[in-house]
């Protein structure tokens, strides 16, 4: 493969797998803060419709896509609710999420069907994106592609670097201890809630808005289930989020150039690459790391105390 | 009671009418009198008159609520394999079905998102129970469910569309989709610059490698040099995925984009990369104005009319309904003003000579992509070859797996 | 100042328990009412119709149940992977390759009579399944990779894998090149029971369900099982043998998603298709945790959310609500019916702040 093919397939695996980027970084928050939230695909998908909405309103695909997260943020609240108010289940309530959030947002887009909405563009950046192979790579990208790397690091200094952020990831390893050391408990947990389903939320604006400008129902076509594996395959680190996205928006993107350079291999077979991939590489990365780095109260609920 | 009333009136004119001839010639004092009873004649003819008119009245009634009577309203269910919000395959029924929902007599159903295996079965037997008359199914897999619901309520009429089964109360239908895709594929080929042409494709079923042919053959027939790319997305509606697909066709060199996708996600591919876009379904080119050429559309509405019309008459029959271009069941989209005028002159007369039937799309000899002579010179596919079809024709780069 | 705290009952609640639960349900029925209604439909005339929809008749029990049937064999495999707090997602995957199992035999030998054939079918169905679940467990216990994206990863392949199939190799040469193996000979089709249609599969279910709960409940084994599920480090220091667990646990929750891919190819389709898949592995996991991984409650769990999705259709048929609707509401039925397991275990008292 020569560097016109391949060039074109770097850039594509970054765009392909920032939707999943944005949603894996909010799905890594949330858990940190010790809860699990199952429920990315249906999440994603009223923040997609909510941000195409939007932009076609207002016309504004910036406010479209802050809007996308707020919208993320409501639904999400619905598992913060039921599982950390009512101390629900918390995997079954992912799961009803996703299935509530894939019917709402079908049920409300349908009027939408056959119309595009403004949003983003490609935005080179001036001098970086001129430079031969790395510009059209890295810095022929739209805006939200910037946005969701500059999110990678910030998500890490919060959780590594910042009070609130080794609060909140001392919440979700041991919740009696936190709370002994006068931690509100509740209170992050809460905010790993409400902050993920932002994030999340931003991913399927990716979608609607940059990836495509147009709304179907079952727009997210399960990547929001891709952000939770890549979680786990990321041990839960932001920066291997990042790594982990790209390279399945890279094999994904991979595989359809290889049909389209014309192999003869059936097309089942190929399609199977980008998950036995992720399977492949999991196990290799957990076989040598000494910790899988999993939040220890992932998914327990805490019991009120009276 | 109006005919025993008219019945005395036409007595009473009658004694009137015997009372004149027999009265006796006695003109002196007899011209009041016959004054006087002309006056009454002329009084009664017009009150006759009035009856009879309102007798026609009430008679045009009784017609009328009898013909109501006999016509009661039609209920028609459609299956739908996926959402209607899915912008292309359910929609496109959909359209069909509102269209039919207007008839006078007509009441429609639908249920959406049916998969196709005992769950498709279910619906439709729920459909039969409810009486419905009329059921259409409108995806290949619900061929067997509906074989079966069929047998269980004779009394039903059922339609399957892209299938080949039938039954005496079950027939099934499709266009004939590739003469338009043919037609598109004139357009693609004589519009394309490096030879070419990039195609999107859902899943490696028959209809789908049956229109990448007939796509092939038309630009070939413009264009010998012409080749065309395939990508299989595994998806029907999946716009990203759809998108990417076309990205990675355009990076291989293809400057035309077709598709056979739902969403219209490669026609935005293709104009962020400046090149051209043949559409599907619907005319899709408010999503990419600058690159959307035509599209080979559906157009259901007449032809579900037609059955319901069949049906109620009696007059339908089991038998395979596969309607093309002179029934308007499929059509080409009306061309972009990019498109040359020679080349659109070429594609209508192309399009009427199909529409005539003096021109057949598989028209031998076509080649395998081993180079093999499939349909032999001289010769035209036959019926069944077409619906079978799993082999590319020569140009075709791609697998059909 | 009044301020709500909650208190944990010290008796779990009996008999009321049921009534917390009916009244989740009716909020959010009576929620899904006001949609109907802002919809333009009849509020409380849709709900009776979900309502005859699913239990109006005869027929539409008999639906629900052959409905529920890949449901409940499904969540009974995950729920005994979850007992031992393994997340097994891959319920999915494994009804795949039970079906994959269970259309090799059948095609392979289409001359056998049915009582060595459908033996040979479960068999091969329950191996193939099994083995689908035994990967993750042995990638986690050697190599500790997380079971969770092991097992979602593998649904993916499992799938394509039968799409490999299907397109390929086991086309029907019938079928005009449509993607479908020839139709199963008599011999390997699960019968109907007498002259209703449920198929023996739903014994096959019932059965199963009863030798867990017996399993569980009156063996060694069984105990041990709950022991390390309970508390994973302490059963390895009581020396319980924990790996194994996890294999039989992983092979055993494989083999039974397995067999509801067999007599859903068997008995419903009568084929191999790829419209086989419709997500039962995944409605597996919220009717197991909806029904707290107890298998009796498995079955009237599973039974009740497919008499929704038959309701749901009910609805959409009469009423010309959008599926889409039916999503909302088993969103909302669950979100409600999970906070109402709250109230099982904590009461609420007003109290006064100081």
């Amino acid at each position: 493969m020569n560097t016109d093919l391949l060039v074109p397939l770097l850039a594509a695996a970054i765009q392909s797998g920032t939707p999943i980027l944005f949603a894996t970084l909010g799905e890594i928050l949330t858990e940190k803060s010790g809860v699990l939230n199952l429920g990315v695909e249906g999440i994603m998908i009223v923040g997609a419709l909510a941000a195409f909405v939007c932009a076609k309103l207002t016309g504004n695909p910036l406010l479209a896509f802050a809007l996308a997260g707020v919208a993320g943020m409501v639904i999400a609240a619905g598992h913060g609710v039921v599982c950390l108010w009512f101390l629900g289940n918390q995997v079954v309530s992912g799961l009803a999420l996703t299935i509530f959030g894939l019917g709402l947002a079908d049920y409300l887009g349908t009027p939408l069907i056959g119309q595009t909405a403004p949003g983003f563009g490609k935005l080179s950046i001036p001098g970086l994106g001129a430079l031969p192979i790395l510009g059209p790579i890295f810095f022929q990208q739209d805006l939200l592609v910037y946005l969701s790397v500059g999110v990678v690091p910030l998500l890490w200094a919060f959780l590594n670097k910042t009070r609130w952020g080794l609060n909140l990831r001392a919440v979700g390893e041991h919740p009696e201890a936190a709370a002994a050391a006068g931690i509100d408990v509740l209170r992050y947990r809460w905010a790993g809630v409400l902050g993920g389903g932002f994030l999340v939320g931003l991913g399927g604006a990716y979608l609607s808005l940059a990836y495509t400008h147009l709304w179907t129902s079952g727009l997210t076509a399960g990547r929001g289930w891709i952000a939770v594996a890549l979680v786990i395959f990321a041990f839960w680190r932001p920066g291997r989020a990042l790594l982990g996205a790209y390279l399945f928006g890279g094999v994904m993107a991979f595989q359809l150039r290889l049909q389209a350079i014309g192999t003869h291999v059936p097309s089942s077979l190929l399609l199977m690459l980008p998950y036995a991939l992720t399977v492949i590489v999991l196990v290799f990365a957990s076989w040598k790391s000494r910790q899988a780095n999993a939040p220890a109260a992932l998914g327990i609920n805490i019991e009120p105390q009276d | 009671m109006n005919y025993r009333k008219l019945l005395m009136l036409c007595l009473a004119l009658t004694a009137v009418c015997f009372l004149l001839i027999a009265c006796p010639e006695k003109p002196e004092d007899m011209t009041p009198k016959v004054e006087r009873l002309e006056k009454e004649n002329a009084e009664l003819k017009q009150t006759v008159e009035q009856l009879q008119k309102e007798n026609d009245e009430l008679k045009q009634q009784l017609k009328e609520l009898a013909v109501k009577m006999e016509v009661k309203e039609l209920q028609v269910g459609f299956v739908y394999v996926s959402p209607i919000g899915d912008a292309g395959w359910s929609y496109a029924h959909d359209k069909g079905r509102l269209f039919i929902d207007k008839m006078d007599g007509v009441t429609t159903s639908y249920v959406e998102s049916v998969p196709e295996g005992p769950d498709s079965e279910r619906v439709m037997l729920n459909m039969a129970r409810k009486n419905y008359d009329l059921i259409f199914a409108t995806s290949f897999g619900y061929m067997d469910p509906m074989l079966k619901v069929a047998k269980k309520f004779p009394q039903a009429t059922f339609m399957h569309c892209s299938g080949f089964k039938k039954s005496e109360n079950m027939g099934n239908y499709f266009g004939r989709m590739y003469q338009a895709r043919y037609l598109s594929g004139i357009v693609a080929g004589a519009m394309t610059k490096n030879n070419t042409l990039g195609y999107v494709a859902a899943f490696p079923i028959p209809e789908v490698i049956r229109g990448i042919n007939a796509f092939t053959l038309g630009a070939q027939s413009v264009n010998p040099d012409v080749q065309v790319r395939v990508v299989w997305t595994k998806t029907w509606y999946d716009p990203a995925t759809e998108k990417e697909a076309a990205k990675s066709l355009l990076d291989v060199g293809a400057d035309v984009i077709a598709q056979h996708q739902d969403s219209p996600g490669p026609q935005e591919a293709a104009q962020e990369k400046g090149v051209y876009s043949i559409g599907y379904n619907s005319d899709m080119s408010a999503f990419a104005p600058k690159a959307h050429l035509c599209a080979p559309v559906w157009n259901w509405g007449p032809f579900y009319a037609e059955i319901v019309e069949a049906v109620r008459n009696g007059t339908w029959e089991s038998k395979a309904y596969w309607y093309g271009l002179e029934n308007g069941i499929v059509d080409l989209s009306p061309m972009s003003a990019m498109v040359p005028a020679d080349v659109q002159a070429k594609v209508m007369t192309e399009k009427e000579a199909i529409k005539e039937g003096t021109k057949k799309v598989f028209t031998g000899p076509v080649k395998d992509q081993a180079g093999q002579v499939k349909i032999a010179a001289g010769k035209t596919g036959s019926d069944g070859e077409l619906l079978g079809m799993n082999w590319f024709v020569e140009g075709v780069i791609g697998t059909t797996q | 100042m009044l301020s709500i705290h909650a208190y944990k009952r010290q008796e779990p609640l009996q008999w009321s328990s049921g009534l917390i639960l009916l009244g989740a349900v009716a909020l959010s029925l009576g929620a899904s009412a006001l949609l109907l209604k802002l919809h333009g439909k009849p509020a409380l005339g849709g709900i009776s119709i979900l309502f005859s929809g699913a239990f109006g008749s005869l027929w539409a029990i008999e639906d629900c149940l052959i409905k529920a049937i890949p449901i409940f064999l499904c969540s009974l495999g995950v729920a005994i992977a979850f007992r031992l707090q393994i997340w097994n997602i891959g319920a999915e995957g494994q009804f795949a390759l039970g079906a994959i199992g269970a259309t090799w035999a059948a095609l392979s030998f289409p001359e056998m009579a049915w009582y060595g054939l459908l033996p040979l079918m479960a068999v091969a169905a329950f191996l193939l399944g099994g083995l689908w679940g035994l990967i993750p467990a042995l990638l986690k216990l050697h190599m500790r990779a997380n079971e969770i994206i092991v097992t979602l990863m593998m649904n993916y392949i499992a799938i394509l894998l039968l799409d490999y199939l299907v397109y390929g190799r086991w086309k029907d040469p019938l079928s005009f090149g449509f993607p479908m193996t020839p139709e199963f000979s008599p011999a390997a089709i699960v019968g109907k029971i007498g002259t209703t249609n449920l198929n023996w599969g739903l014994v096959v279910c019932l059965v199963t369900a009863l030798m867990i709960w017996v399993f569980f409940r009156y063996t060694r084994l069984g105990f041990e099982f709950q022991a390390a599920g309970e508390n994973v480090r302490a059963s390895r220091y009581a020396g319980l043998p924990y790996r194994r667990l996890v294999c039989l646990a992983m092979l055993l929750s494989g083999a039974f998603a397995g067999w509801a891919g067999f007599l859903e190819a068997s008995a419903t389709i009568n084929r191999l298709q790829p419209s086989i898949m419709v997500g039962y592995g995944y409605t597996a996991i919220v009717v197991a945790w909806l029904a707290r991984l107890n298998p009796l409650t498995i079955g009237l769990a599973s039974f009740l959310l497919a008499a929704l999705r038959v309701g749901v259709e009910n609805l959409q048929l009469d009423l010309q609500v959008p599926a889409a609707f039916g999503g909302i509401m088993e969103g909302m039925i669950l979100l409600t019916v999970l906070a109402g397991g709250f109230f099982m275990e904590y009461g609420l008292r007003l109290r006064r702040s100081p």
